[in-house]
């Protein structure tokens, strides 16, 4: 080979390489924020929530990416402060650029970031907010992957008075938006169900001593508890309710279901018999086996909302690789029209973009430190 | 209203009552010698509840199986590291700022604060975090159906609260150590001139306080089971105000502050309304202080000119 | 040669105790990870850290050991800066262009800026806003608040109130909800300025919680944790939404152009930046004025005041309304900035930072709060790359900030008279 053909060799491969890297940079990556509380008291969702879109994200490179594009996610943390959460839909609309946002958590971040986004034409889907009013105020891109509060509350309602047949029920709340929405939701429920409630408290997020709320509770001679809150309120409070002798029913949400409850009660002795509403558990239906797995090697263990990140993330995916496009109002559009399969099962949209067939349904914890569903 | 829910309720907030007092103590006798508000306080607090539960699993982890021996092999790592906490905190934080203005060790203590929750969150991570029940049991009077009780664990709490309040107590009036301490809060400089290592005493002081706060953290966690990294500011903010309330500076007004706290709380909450409970405490403290400018226990301050 | 032997032994038996006291402190939290009730084991953590600090510590050592560390070292700690500066009676020259220079460029500057950053840049001067307001209670009048951020509460929630019950507009609400933030501020002051010190701190850190805790629990009125939303700007009637919401014509259908979401918020920042300058011009003006005088007279000596013949209460009182004011106007540009609040924006933290924003800008002086303000907002979000580190990063920095600058980061100088001028 002359020194004129290898001069002539290297310059292709030189330009070559030089036009590979160039590829590279101009972005061949669709980023996808994923934003929730990932610092703050709340943190433990947003962990949650990105153990999920990370293994989606994985799972999706690894069949081919969107359209032949990798994703990217982007973190973007809210600490479920509302200030915070305009700040960052700010930085990832302008900054990031993202595609499509995977959150809030807090509804009260979910809230007033969804006007940027709106604003911005990108489209929105949370994994975990579930008060009413994210869905109800006219913004066209704006999804949801779980059910809403007063769906919740409904379901858990009926089972209390038809099944457990309580007639002494005592409502406490976190005074925080999804547990006073879910307690709301329960109230007017039993109300026309013809059940008037015996007490209706609010206890403060981040205390752990109820027992002045737990002896008020027996004064009022209830015989049913419906909690609406986190694990983290929840654990103190039955454990203290079992401490002071009172067998009633507990009935709490979807925001209980981690096996954090055990530890945060003390003990598998306390969570036994407690009642929940929450999703069909995508850890038993056929769609999540093999996530499942995924999850398990990575040794995660996929509760909460990990799932439903995963499935959100999914459903933006299927939205993009069938418009070919990234724009929020066409993804909307597709969505709105159209069923995608996803980790929990077959989902769909109504107009507002709440999910048509809400899969709420009644477990009972047992004595194990595990939630198994109610026949 | 029926006598048994009545009597229930106060001694509910004996309970938490004990709790705030026991973290008051760090509180106040920190204000009393230097005069800040130690806001990183809370966060030591925090910081022993996760020694407790780390230490509890690695004695476990030993095979060791008699409670009352594992709980005071918990107790000492917990006081030992906190109290180095204790001791780091104000060499870091505080003791440059010796001599500045007032305000100075106001914010660096709240930036102290806020690096001890996040150091925390970032290496045990966000999740909410519990140990096994150890202490089982209560001590019950009355009927089957009408009876007051209390747990074995809170009345270990109480015992302790007193327990700690009297030794301390004794300390500052009656030992050597006591009256350095006594001199210092006085008068710093003159007592520097009489011979007393003042910085030494303002650490011992320190170190006392976390140790309290490490006591208080094993208590409340074997009590409740559970705690994440968050638990400093709520806690913390009531063991303040049942501190001030007593009048801050006096050991005697941290018990008595945390006792009136906790038990208007639980009656509040009890018989009237569990959401505003918060408002009825800061309201009473306003109330004390508008009568009481300087808490329930406290010397009142004469100005010199 | 014994000396720097010695000095080299000092040195190593310094860092082997901190690296010794750093693994004590250091190795249970961030070396035994809890998992459930097990533990994990990531020793190394704790161990590569301690050996950061044995490290940095011996640095330290041996740097105190030399004449030129010890002088190094020295510029930073806090002794460097006792004492009180006089400042020139007539500011140099330099100083007078800066003025209108900074006025242009915030005239000019929101027109070329990103929406982000344009968002950050509103934060941070409502921000200086809050800290000038603070400033008049804590830096001037010397009464120690930890509860200011109730009046910007009420601010924030006056607007987005008075929008919901009474059909308020911004430019309605603006003057209303500063008149009702100062009320509040004579309501609560009143009964407190009896108290010293730091019971007054108390006192007014309870009446935060208090106005929080009510608009969390009073859910009829206030939206409770659900929150309330608050209505954009208008200019004299115009919208600057997409849509017109509240029944105007938004501002580019008026003047024929493509619509541009950066417009709300250039506005606000116009309006806001205005504010701002006159605040700063409004607070240099009082400190001259005999209001200003008594505040500072009465922070340094309550006694001498009072005995001569000056009213402590009436004089307390409106510096306390005063702050209350400016807090309270703040308060309405956050809300109608965000277009939605609820009670979480107002916790305890909140006042925490705008008193770290008046004490590290050096209590009392305009500048230096304006300085402050923008560095510790615009440092959080500049630390949004390291993620969960970011809270642990502005900690670290505003205790370091406070050893490096106890009194803040521009030194106060007190006024002085040119005699002869006034001849």
């Amino acid at each position: 080979m002359g020194i004129r053909t290898l001069r002539k060799f290297m310059a292709a491969a030189l330009l070559s390489g030089c036009l590979a890297a160039a590829q590279g940079a101009a972005a061949d990556t669709i980023k996808i924020a994923v934003a929730g509380p990932h610092t703050g008291s709340s943190a433990s969702v947003g962990e949650q929530f990105w153990h999920g879109a990370t293994q989606a994200a994985a799972d999706l490179n690894a069949a081919g990416g969107i359209n032949g594009k990798k994703i990217e996610l982007v973190k973007g943390d809210d600490a479920c402060e509302p200030k915070q959460a305009v700040a960052v839909a700010n930085r990832l609309v302008d900054v990031d650029k993202v595609k499509a946002v995977v959150g809030h958590f807090c509804s009260s971040s979910t809230l007033p970031a969804s006007d940027i986004y709106a604003e911005a034409g990108i489209l929105q889907m949370t994994p975990g907010s579930t008060n009413p009013k994210v869905t109800e105020r006219g913004i066209a891109t704006i999804f949801r992957m779980c059910g809403r509060d007063d769906q919740q509350g409904t379901v858990a309602a009926d089972f209390v008075v038809k099944r457990l047949k309580a007639k002494r029920i005592a409502l406490i709340h976190d005074k925080d938006t999804y547990g006073q929405g879910l307690v709301d939701a329960f109230k007017s429920r039993i109300n026309k169900l013809g059940v008037k409630e015996v007490l209706y408290e609010g206890l403060t997020r981040g205390e752990k001593d109820f027992n002045a709320l737990v002896t008020k509770v027996k004064a009022a001679k209830a015989d049913t508890v419906y909690f609406g809150g986190l694990h983290t309120e929840a654990g103190p409070l039955v454990r203290q309710l079992r401490e002071q002798g009172l067998k009633v029913n507990f009935i709490s949400g979807d925001g209980i279901n981690t096996p954090d409850l055990v530890t945060a009660a003390g003990g598998k002795q306390f969570v036994d018999g407690i009642y929940m509403t929450f999703g069909l558990d995508a850890r038993n239906l056929p769609s999540g086996k093999e996530v499942l797995e995924k999850f398990r090697a990575a040794k995660i263990e996929p509760e909460g909302y990990t799932l439903y990140s995963y499935a959100t993330l999914q459903a933006i995916a299927a939205a993009m690789k069938a418009t070919k496009s990234t724009d929020g109002k066409k993804l909307a559009d597709w969505l709105h029209k159209n069923k995608v399969n996803t980790v929990l099962g077959p989902k769909e949209w109504t107009p507002k973009g709440d999910i048509k067939v809400s899969d709420f349904i009644m477990y009972r914890w047992d004595a194990t430190g595990t939630a198994k569903e109610v026949k | 209203m029926e006598l048994h829910i009545f009597a229930q309720q106060l001694l509910n907030g004996l309970s938490l009552g004990a709790i705030y007092g026991l973290i008051a103590i760090g509180y106040t006798m920190v204000y009393g010698i230097i005069g800040m508000i130690n806001f990183a306080h809370g966060d030591v607090y925090m910081i022993s509840a996760y020694l407790t539960a780390i230490a509890m699993s690695v004695v476990f982890s030993f095979g060791v199986d008699s409670v009352p021996f594992a709980l005071l092999i918990i107790l000492a790592v917990a006081v030992l590291v906190t109290a180095a906490y204790g001791w780091v905190i104000e060499r870091i934080a505080y003791r440059p700022l010796r001599g500045s203005t007032r305000l100075a060790p106001l914010i660096s203590a709240i930036g102290m604060s806020l690096v001890l929750q996040s150091y925390v969150q970032v290496s045990q991570g966000a999740r909410n975090q519990g140990i096994p029940t150890l202490i089982k049991g209560s001590l019950r009077i009355g009927s089957d159906t009408k009876f007051v009780q209390m747990t074995h664990i809170q009345l270990l709490i109480v015992a302790v609260t007193v327990a700690a309040m009297g030794a301390l107590t004794f300390v500052i009036q009656r030992t050597s150590l006591g009256r350095q301490c006594r001199a210092t809060q006085q008068d710093r400089k003159m007592a520097g001139i009489l011979g007393i290592d003042t910085n030494r005493i303002i650490s011992t002081v320190f170190v006392i306080g976390a140790s309290m706060a490490a006591v208080a953290g094993v208590l409340v966690t074997l009590n409740y089971g559970s705690f994440d990294f968050s638990i400093d500011f709520i806690t913390g903010i009531k063991a303040f105000t049942a501190a001030v309330l007593g009048g801050i500076g006096s050991l005697p007004g941290a018990m008595l502050g945390g006792v009136i706290l906790g038990m208007s709380e639980a009656l509040f909450s009890g018989f009237v309304n569990t959401d505003y409970k918060d408002v009825f405490a800061f309201v009473l403290l306003v109330v004390v202080l508008i009568f009481r400018p300087s808490g329930l226990l406290g010397k009142a301050e004469f100005e010199k000119v | 040669m014994a000396k720097p032997a010695s000095a080299l032994t000092k040195s190593l038996l310094d860092a082997l105790f901190s690296g010794v006291l750093a693994l004590v402190v250091l190795g249970p939290i961030s070396g035994l990870v809890l998992n459930g009730y097990q533990v994990r084991n990531e020793m190394q953590r704790p161990l590569l850290l301690a050996a950061a600090v044995m490290v940095g510590r011996f640095l330290f050592s041996l740097a105190l050991a030399t004449e030129r560390g010890r002088s190094l070292l020295g510029a930073l700690s806090a002794r460097a800066q006792q004492g009180v500066t006089v400042a020139e009676a007539s500011p140099p020259r330099s100083l007078r262009l800066a003025t209108p220079l900074l006025l242009a460029a915030g005239l000019i500057l929101p027109f070329f800026l990103s929406k982000y950053f344009l968002t950050v840049l509103i934060l941070a001067m409502i921000y200086v806003l809050l800290g000038l307001g603070l400033n008049i209670v804590v830096g001037l009048a010397g009464l120690l608040d930890l509860g200011y951020v109730a009046f910007y509460a009420v601010g924030a929630y006056g607007l987005a109130l008075g929008s919901q019950y009474l059909h308020l507009g911004f430019w309605t609400a603006l003057p209303l909800a500063a008149l009702l933030a100062a009320a509040c501020g004579g309501l609560l002051g009143f009964p407190v300025l009896r108290m010293h010190g730091d019971y007054l701190a108390i006192v007014t850190l309870g009446f935060g919680e208090i106005i929080r805790l009510v608009l969390n629990n009073w859910l009829d009125f206030t939206g409770g944790p659900n929150g309330a939303s608050a209505p954009p700007p208008t200019l004299f009637g115009l919208e600057f939404s997409r849509a017109a919401k509240y029944g105007g014509t938004p501002f580019h259908e008026y003047f024929h152009l493509e619509y541009n979401p950066n417009y709300k918020f250039i506005f606000i920042f116009l309006i806001l930046f205005a504010v701002v300058s006159l605040m700063v011009l409004f607070v240099g003006r009082l400190k001259q004025m005999p209001m200003g005088r008594t505040w500072e007279a009465l922070r340094e000596d309550e006694i001498a005041c009072r005995s001569l013949g000056i009213n402590h209460v009436t004089v307390k009182l409106s510096a306390f309304m005063m702050g209350a004011m400016v807090g309270g106007v703040a308060g309405v540009f956050f809300a109608t900035y965000q277009g939605f609040i609820n009670p979480t924006s107002f916790s305890f933290f909140e006042s925490a930072l705008i008193l770290a924003i008046v004490v590290l800008g050096g209590l009392g002086s305009t500048v230096g709060i304006v300085l402050a303000a923008l560095v510790l907002t615009i440092l959080p979000e500049m630390l949004r790359d390291f993620a969960e580190y970011r809270v642990l990063i502005f900690g670290v920095a505003m205790v370091l900030m406070m050893i490096w600058r106890p009194r803040g980061l521009i030194r106060i100088k007190r006024r002085s008279f040119d005699l002869e001028g006034l001849r």
